[in-house]
């Protein structure tokens, strides 16, 4: 067979502190990010578009979810059928992603199968057929997978969860859909959705691998260049978020706990100083507060985790839990009492100086494959964060003092801002 | 497994080999028979450190289940040395990450980390395989945190309470029967003692691998694994036995009814032959399943989802690597609901029909290319090679097979794979099973 190449890894490496890619910009005006990495035969690419689930018709839930699984289900040229054997028969592999503001692609392919492989992707970029057959295939799959959902404890937790901390209730809606809702989305709102959401202007793109600058820029522009000009971002803004706590019975030995309150924006001068503070709370895995105190000295849980969910004009933090019906209680107890201790005496001297080597630390792991170098060539740019990010970065967490840590801590996580949602079999 | 778990499975493929000259991997043994294996890519400036233990939860006592998963979470409890959690802090203040994994055939624990910290990580790796200290109120606070996640994972999950049981039958007089992470009420009786003496037994160099993989050249590894863990003692290794289980005579079905359960699902375990029995007929059953059961573009998926619409899903895939008995898992999510074995009568005579006829050979020819295609995504990383070759090696196969394993694709034709799945469409050796309301 005559593809096999002997790889050299020998001979390319990565120096994180002085990472270099190109800023490209093509014939047709697109704009990328590049990394030739010759030390795999691959090629990675990761974009997205704006858009989003937000924009899903009243009564229409999962119309953009719908759209994207559609897309590797037949085009202009293929069947549902021959489109997935041809991706197999190049190596190649394409998926999509609805997410609320945006939807993400990544697209992989061996190196000497470019030029099959971006005719694929092509393919379902500008000609998806969104055949009524496969239509009903893809919505029948997706009514299942809420079925499913229904008896998995987590999910409906955090269904509820978002239809009960969201008071603006746009933001209550199942990215999915509901079985309902499906039932009411047309082959032309299919066609909407695409026109809404597939657009140059609003393209972001990372691509890293074996692939030259000229063959970049070339594929980049034959895949999207041809698309209008008519995005539109979507902006988010959590302006109504609820507290206290809410709870729902079902029949299960355990209860899951899922709580949050309103975050920092990707883009927000304090974003890092508040990542700091989140990996001491509870983002830092085995060393985070919450971890010690719920489950290594308590036992309550197995795991416990709070993350920053960063949008581009608004964000959350969310956490979650499992325990046993009874030590619910316990627990939130626990949480909130967490959410006090950092807000009224912030993080240690030591906590800060940690967190932030590990911050400085962690970030050559995403140098370890294509497609996650590809991704971070296509967040940083999403989030508007600078082409001089990587050269700052370090600064940039140097720069971070601890007294503006617990200054951000303190106006941060005020605990009678949580919402709770537990679900589980309660007593009270 | 949840069952989106299991179709994400489907659509990833569970065992991808490594192409020829895609990795080199440099073998040497240490005195007291650790086994070190170093795969060097020099990408970036990031090592991956893997200490694999050729025992699961396969070693454990009648009586002990879940002790060899007990034991692993122990595991971070900390030496003399490095007291409480510093090891962990340690890997945190530096950028890395961790975990560790508990199989019935292996235990493993991972890092991966800036290279220049190599030395501090071995040490510390290194120092847990001896000199562990355990308190009695460290094992009654960790049992809690292990009921919580066997409560997660099992308890509150019906399904993964149907695979726990149709497992236990498809391997009556074997471990793979036993739950890896223990029967609740085995799970609750385990005492301090049984930690103690499990850790002693097992807790031996020549009982382990250390794979280290990413920025790291040969006569590195040799020095610090040499001066790490080249003073631990030798100890006496369990030899551990495979017992057979019986051939089926009668069929089997489970059925899980559960009030919360809104969707039929139903899921059918094959017990066949691994990797371990024969390389090249593993490989023709794999790829005969993928050509017939994997992903939405399978022969079955084809004809039940697409054409006939009796199913809104429908797939199964080959778990191969292990010491004991491989095992086959289909499933199928039906579009209205049917029983269980109308359901099994259904999909036998779409796999008559296919096998009568005969699988076509462009079909063969995209699988197999697609096979050589996936070994070259798996070696996009450094934590995934090391991973594949930890797994396979504690699953009974050599390295060199490892090396050698395209080659033996190359040999394998459309013959050897209508073989595989005549003989496995005959195999009594099953349960069918159902989750319901």
């Amino acid at each position: 067979m005559k593809f096999f190449v002997t790889i050299f890894f020998i001979f390319f490496s990565f120096n994180t502190e002085a990472f270099e890619f190109k800023e490209i910009t093509t014939k047709e005006g697109i704009k990328f990010w590049f990394v030739e990495d010759k030390s795999i035969p691959l090629v990675s690419l990761s974009f997205s578009l704006n858009g989003g689930a937000v924009n899903d018709k009243k009564n229409k839930d999962g119309t953009t979810n719908l759209m994207v699984s559609l897309l590797d289900e037949g085009t202009e040229n293929f069947s549902s059928l021959d489109y997935k054997l041809a991706l197999k028969d190049c190596g190649a592999k394409i998926y999509f992603s609805a997410d609320r503001e945006k939807i993400d692609g990544t697209f992989r392919v061996v190196s000497n199968q470019l030029q099959k492989g971006f005719w694929l992707l092509q393919e379902a970029v500008n000609f998806p057929k969104f055949d009524q057959n496969e239509m009903t295939k893809v919505k029948n799959q997706i009514e299942a997978s809420i079925k499913i959902d229904q008896s998995d404890v987590s999910t409906i937790a955090s269904d509820m969860f978002n239809k009960h901390f969201f008071l603006d209730k746009s933001f209550s809606r199942k990215i999915k859909g509901t079985i309902k809702s499906l039932k009411n989305i047309s082959r032309k709102d299919i066609f909407e959705s695409y026109k809404l959401n597939f657009n140059k202007n609003g393209l972001t793109i990372g691509i890293a691998g074996d692939i030259d600058e000229q063959n970049a820029k070339k594929y980049i522009d034959y895949v999207f260049g041809d698309l209008p000009e008519n995005a539109k971002e979507s902006k988010i803004n959590f302006s109504k978020l609820n507290k206290g706590e809410k709870k729902h019975n079902i029949e299960t030995p355990q209860a899951t706990v899922i709580f949050g309150q309103k975050g920092l924006s990707r883009t927000d001068e304090n974003y890092f100083a508040a990542r700091i503070a989140n990996y001491v709370l509870g983002g830092g895995s085995f060393q985070s507060r919450l971890y010690k105190e719920v489950r290594e000295k308590r036992g309550l849980v197995y795991s416990i985790s709070t993350y920053l969910l960063p949008y581009k004009n608004d964000g959350l933090i969310l956490g979650a839990f499992q325990t046993r019906n009874e030590t619910v209680r316990e627990t939130i107890e626990q949480v909130k009492e967490q959410w006090d201790k950092i807000l009224n005496k912030g993080i240690t001297k030591k906590e800060f100086s940690e967190a932030k080597t590990y911050y400085k630390g962690s970030f050559s792991r995403n140098f370890t494959n294509t497609l996650s170098i590809a991704n971070l060539l296509k967040i940083v740019q999403y989030y508007d964060l600078g082409n001089d990010y990587f050269k700052n970065r370090e600064r940039i967490i140097n720069n971070i003092k601890l007294k503006q840590v617990n200054n951000v801590a303190s106006n941060f996580f005020k605990s009678d801002e949580l919402f709770f949602v537990v679900v589980g079999k309660l007593k009270e | 497994m949840k069952l989106a778990l299991l179709i994400s499975i489907c659509i990833l493929i569970p065992f991808k080999i490594l192409t020829k000259k895609n990795f080199e991997p440099h073998e040497f043994e240490l005195n007291n028979g650790l086994k070190v294996i170093v795969l060097e890519n020099k990408r970036a400036p990031v090592i991956a450190q893997m200490l694999w233990y050729d025992f699961g939860s396969g070693v454990e006592e009648k009586g002990k289940s879940g002790l060899a998963h007990f034991m692993e979470h122990l595991m971070f409890k900390g030496t003399r040395k490095f007291p409480e959690n510093t090891y962990s802090n340690f890997i945190s203040r530096i950028g890395g990450t961790e975990n560790a994994f508990t199989s019935y055939d292996y235990t493993a624990y991972y890092q991966v980390f800036p290279k220049s910290q190599i030395k501090k990580i071995m040490e510390m790796e290194a120092d847990r395989m001896t000199n562990l200290i355990l308190t009695k109120k460290n094992v009654e606070i960790e049992k809690k945190v292990i009921l919580e996640e066997r409560f997660q994972r099992i308890e509150s999950d019906p399904s993964s309470q149907l695979d726990e049981s149709m497992k236990s039958i498809l391997f009556p007089n074997h471990y793979y029967g036993r739950p890896i992470i223990g029967w609740k009420h085995e799970i609750e009786q385990l005492s301090y003692e049984d930690v103690i003496k499990f850790y002693k037994e097992n807790y031996i160099p020549n009982n382990a691998t250390l794979i280290l993989s990413g920025d790291i050249d040969l006569p590195t590894a040799k020095v610090y694994a040499k001066r790490f863990f080249g003073r631990i003692k030798k100890g006496d290794k369990n030899k551990q036995i495979q017992t057979i289980n019986p051939d089926f005579k009668s069929s089997v079905f489970v059925e899980l009814f559960h009030p919360t359960v809104k969707q039929q699902i139903w899921k059918k375990l094959y017990r066949v032959n691994s990797y371990k029995s024969s390389i090249k007929k593993g490989i023709a059953l794999d790829i005969g399943l993928k050509i017939l059961a994997s992903g939405s573009a399978s022969l079955l998926y084809e004809k039940l989802v697409n054409e006939e619409k009796k199913f809104s899903a429908i797939g199964g895939y080959f778990q191969g690597l292990a010491k004991g008995s491989g095992f086959v898992y289909f499933y199928a999510i039906p579009a209205n609901n049917i029983g269980l074995k109308k359901i099994d009568e259904i999909i036998n005579v779409e796999i008559s029909r296919i096998l009568k006829k005969g699988i076509d050979i462009k079909r063969f020819e995209i699988e197999k290319k697609k096979y050589l295609f996936d070994s070259i995504y798996e070696m996009d990383g450094i934590l995934n090679p090391a991973q594949i070759i930890g797994e396979s090696i504690h699953s009974g196969l050599k390295v060199n097979e490892l090396i050698r394993w395209n080659e033996i694709l190359e040999d394998i034709s459309i013959q050897d794979i209508e073989k595989e799945l005549n003989k496995f469409h005959k195999n009594k050796n099953y349960v069918l099973g159902v989750l319901d309301s």
